[in-house]
């Protein structure tokens, strides 16, 4: 989580992420880079048809389908400053359009 | 008629999985549900969407093994009319709300269904924001007249005692969205609730809230919710649930339950927190509406819809795939802003599906 608020900007091709990996959904959004076609998979070849995806990495946590995001804390801290509250009034209409 | 089966592994995502087959009517095998835990198989709030589920649709059959790690549906048709369901109490009334609203609008009857149990948790979304931010975002999808949720009791966990009406109508099919200008924040509103507990809460909540927000527009509301005796259900509890509307009719939301030894100003503060959050990602969608939004775009008439968002969240990654295994239909993705560096916002895009309301024209 980390790694999307630092300033690593670097454009993330998401379509391919989605479509045409293996990487888990959490993994996709941590910015984990895949292993370029090496490793595991030699028999790549034998039909991708129902795309086994890598569940069993996952350790067995009690992580739950829930519907409300979990907010970050470290993104709560950020909006205690002062300052950074005052950025936000661009988003809202009696902000003004600041220098674009 | 012979129909592919789809077949996936492990409890995750079981929801969204169970209303894609149910949409598009191909059947859907599950294995290996939690086959490695301690305590394996299905747990007793997954039965019970499965026995709502079933409830709620005619002709479906659904099959588990001994052991609760394996299951079958074979989808029947959606048919509504006037239910009643008792939900578990280790999950919230949102969490079958959820599968619920997108299924509704494709039923062969209109939805008058009653669900009873915990109305706000922390894990999915409370019956505020259900009303008051959910349910508009079906309305661009032409989902509106009789759209309804009550919400008549309360419950706050662990004891529940809650009760909501859910209402919905029937649509032929979905209009095609396209929504790509998030414009600015123009008005916030805010639903404070203290139930078994002094109502004095509610009021400091909007306090410590307002603490904040008050720099940015005028138009903010921040509403206490009463509700008094056999309403309030059977455990003490509060919670402030936030949303702000933008000028394009852009709904962000955002919430904080009541937690052990926590002040209400805190909570406050950390709903609103959350809110800005949120505003602050952008785009005409926020996070926890990403897959309704994307569903109704897979399901709309045969153009492409497109809408603006933020990054995708593992579980709208997830679901973008599942849609692609029941549907064949992938979303074309790109930055939004091509020229800005800094924005992560995106566009997604797809041709819709022409889903048509088949349980309808039965009626």
């Amino acid at each position: 989580a980390q790694a999307l608020t630092s300033g690593s900007r670097r454009r993330k091709d998401w379509m391919k992420l989605i479509y045409s990996s293996n990487l888990t959904p959490e993994e996709v959004v941590a910015g984990k880079e895949e292993q370029m076609e090496d490793d595991e998979d030699e028999d790549v070849d034998n039909e991708d048809f129902f795309r086994i995806k890598s569940v069993a990495k996952r350790e067995e946590d009690e992580e739950v389908d829930r519907s409300k995001e979990r907010v970050n804390s470290e993104e709560l801290k950020r909006l205690e400053d002062e300052e950074m509250l005052d950025s936000l009034r661009r988003l809202f209409i009696t902000g003004g359009s600041t220098q674009e | 008629m012979a129909q592919t089966l789809i077949h996936f592994s492990g409890h995750h995502h079981l929801r969204l999985r169970l209303v894609l087959s149910i949409l598009s009517g191909k059947p859907l095998k599950i294995d290996k549900i939690r086959s490695d835990d301690k305590n394996p198989g299905l747990r007793d709030f997954e039965i019970s969407l499965l026995r709502l589920l079933e409830k709620v649709t005619n002709g479906t059959v659904i099959e588990i093994s001994v052991t609760g790690t394996a299951l079958l549906l074979k989808p029947g048709i959606i048919s509504g009319g006037p239910i009643t369901h008792d939900c578990p109490l280790s999950r919230s009334v949102g969490y079958f709300l959820e599968p619920i609203v997108l299924l509704a609008p494709f039923s062969k009857k209109p939805f008058q269904i009653t669900l009873k149990g915990i109305t706000t948790d922390d894990q999915d979304l409370s019956v505020d924001l259900f009303r008051t931010v959910t349910l508009p975002h079906l309305q661009p999808f032409g989902i509106s007249d009789g759209l309804e949720l009550r919400i008549k009791k309360r419950g706050a966990p662990p004891a529940g005692g809650g009760e909501v009406q859910f209402l919905c109508p029937v649509v032929k099919q979905v209009k095609t969205l396209n929504f790509v200008e998030p414009g600015k924040i123009k008005r916030i509103r805010g639903i404070a609730h203290a139930v078994r507990v002094s109502p004095q809460f509610s009021n400091r909540m909007i306090e410590a809230s307002r603490s904040i927000l008050n720099r940015y527009i005028p138009d903010i509301y921040l509403y206490s919710d009463v509700y008094k005796g056999e309403e309030s259900g059977k455990s003490p509890g509060y919670a402030l649930s936030l949303l702000a509307e933008s000028t394009t009719s852009v709904l962000y939301c955002a919430e904080a339950v009541s937690q052990p030894g926590v002040a209400p100003e805190d909570i406050a503060l950390q709903a609103t927190r959350a809110l800005l959050a949120e505003i602050e990602k952008g785009g005409c969608v926020d996070r926890q509406h990403q897959t309704l939004v994307l569903l109704m775009m897979v399901l709309g008439s045969e153009d492409v819809g497109r809408c603006r968002m933020g990054e995708p969240t593992p579980r709208t990654i997830q679901f973008l795939r599942d849609v692609r295994s029941f549907f064949g239909t992938s979303f074309k993705i790109a930055p939004a802003d091509p020229l800005d560096k800094e924005s992560s916002q995106l566009l997604y895009s797809c041709y819709g599906t022409g889903y048509i309301n088949a349980n309808r024209t039965l009626a």
